[in-house]
């Protein structure tokens, strides 16, 4: 199954956790996604920017159970959370599958693939979510 | 060697109006922006062709609505400068007056903060940047102060009901204010036990989007003596400061890290300290963020914002008043009007016109305003 967004993660082999892609700029500044446009810390660009694949790993900075929403789109309620990624940046994802228990910092989370609708009607995709490490 | 406002000649603010901020009517943006704008100009007691420019703040209207609001005043060829800054439009098109008059370029601006929700909606600019995103629209405002709040709270070992004595204070301010929004004092069950949004979050901890206008007028000196305006109106903008956000060592602190920063220009800008504040306006939006800004405006040590709020610290006639007008929560947040509203609320104050929200002494206030938390404002103002 493809991913609903290739150019922000790669679908590994099976059994193997999905990793983010993220760039590295010159100056040292890891980011995500990655992007060409100029690197934010230094305004660097071109060659200077590196694509890196980052470790879908790390630690809870904080969450927040979504329950009501706008959009028809993403039915409430869902997890929205801030993830510190192991020798990476902090980003902001789902959390794979909603609750309503209380989730500390630090707790420790590992990035997985979740089915999803995609764009055509019917069509299936792979998203990227994130769920507590076992 | 750049130029500050103090480096320049001095600059009063002498009238300041409103149009009520509320829920969203079939009233048009030409009545509320003319209400407030003539308020205005009757409070400093001049006449509208004595305003040599005049600065229009929207971030919901459509092109250009300054003319469609001000011709109706006679329409006198005055420069109109349209500015959108996000939630920040207002202080952004306030500093831009300030600079304005103290450069000499003009002896008074208008400045007028005028916007309907609803009326032209617009998306944020970094939605469509070109860059992906893991969580796209599942992210909206009050989920990204609820993960500030949950962070805070979990840091701190404060309960979210504590948090939530922000919006208590703010509803019962915004009970006194007759241009607020929302004017009805909540009791601390009434603001959690309400409908929850995000996290711990109900819709009374959530500033409410509606319309309104807000303006005040801008003069110098020279103005103030060639016009005769009274000696009890004007309050003297002591400090002016607009940053916008960099990479942060604490990547998820940058709303209170931009707000640090910009603070401490404003205040080294005017020789003063957090100390010599008496009334705070700030972007109150969602509750935590008061506490958070306090902390990083050096109003106390880190972590102490709660506790302090608790012994009613920031409450009107406490040490310092936080939001006296209702601030964001209570006031409301029409966008554009939202940080010109604040400095007239301080000019209220500082000349003690606020009537029942007057807060006891007050002769220092700062008024601050983020916008996406991509830029920040920070103003002091000053009684002479």
């Amino acid at each position: 199954m493809r991913a609903l967004k290739p150019q922000l993660y790669t679908i590994p082999a099976s059994g193997e956790t999905p990793a983010l892609c993220g760039g590295t700029c010159a100056c040292g500044h890891v980011f995500f996604p990655m992007q060409r446009y100029g690197c934010e810390k230094c305004g660097k660009t071109g060659d200077a920017l590196t694509p890196t694949l980052l470790k879908g790993e790390g630690t809870l900075v904080a969450s927040s159970r979504v329950l009501m929403h706008a959009r028809k789109d993403r039915q409430a309620p869902f997890v929205v959370l801030s993830v510190k990624l192991k020798g990476g940046p902090v980003v902001r994802t789902l959390l794979a599958e909603d609750t309503d228990e209380f989730l500390p910092a630090g707790l420790q989370l590992k990035a997985c693939l979740v089915e999803v609708d995609g764009p055509a009607d019917g069509e299936k995709r792979l998203d990227l979510r994130f769920a507590p490490a076992a | 060697m750049t130029t500050t406002l103090k480096d320049l000649r001095p600059v009063y603010v002498v009238g300041a109006g409103w149009h009520r901020y509320q829920n969203p009517s079939d009233n048009p943006y030409v009545a509320l922006g003319l209400k407030a704008t003539r308020d205005a100009l009757e409070d400093a007691a001049i006449e509208w062709r004595a305003v040599d420019t005049a600065y229009i703040a929207t971030a919901l209207l459509p092109m250009a609505p300054g003319r469609a609001i001000l011709r109706h005043l006679g329409a006198s060829g005055v420069e109109l400068i349209h500015i959108e800054n996000a939630s920040a439009s207002g202080s952004a098109a306030f500093r831009k007056a300030c600079i304005e008059v103290a450069s000499g370029i003009s002896d008074v601006a208008l400045v007028l903060g005028v916007d309907k929700h609803g009326s032209h909606p617009r998306g944020r600019g970094e939605a469509i940047a070109g860059i992906g995103n893991l969580a796209d629209d599942a992210i909206v405002p009050f989920t990204h102060f609820s993960l500030l709040a949950d962070q805070y709270a979990q840091r701190h070992g404060v309960s979210h009901e504590d948090i939530a004595r922000v919006a208590v204070k703010n509803h019962g301010n915004g009970a006194k204010n007759p241009n607020a929004q929302r004017q009805q004092a909540r009791t601390l069950d009434e603001v959690v036990g309400g409908r929850k949004v995000s996290g711990n979050f109900t819709t009374l901890q959530c500033t409410p989007v509606g319309e309104g206008a807000a303006a005040v007028i801008v003069a110098s000196e020279d103005a103030i003596r060639r016009l005769g305006i009274a000696g009890s109106k004007p309050i003297r903008v002591s400090g002016s400061a607009g940053r916008s956000q960099r990479v942060y060592d604490n990547p998820t602190a940058y709303d209170a890290s931009l707000t640090a920063e910009t603070t401490e220009i404003a205040l080294r800008q005017a020789g003063l300290a957090p100390k010599d504040i008496d009334i705070v306006e700030l972007h109150d939006a969602f509750t935590v963020e008061e506490v958070e800004y306090v902390e990083a405006m050096g109003f106390c040590p880190a972590g102490q914002a709660v506790p302090l709020l608790k012994e009613g610290a920031w409450d009107i006639n406490g040490k310092c008043a936080v939001n006296p007008s209702g601030g964001l929560i209570a006031m409301g947040h029409p966008i554009g009007p939202t940080g010109v509203g604040q400095i007239g609320e301080i000019v209220l104050q500082l000349r003690g016109e606020a009537g029942l929200r007057q807060h006891k002494p007050a002769r220092v206030g700062l008024a601050h305003m983020v916008g996406v938390g991509a830029v920040c404002y920070v103003h002091t103002l000053q009684k002479d």
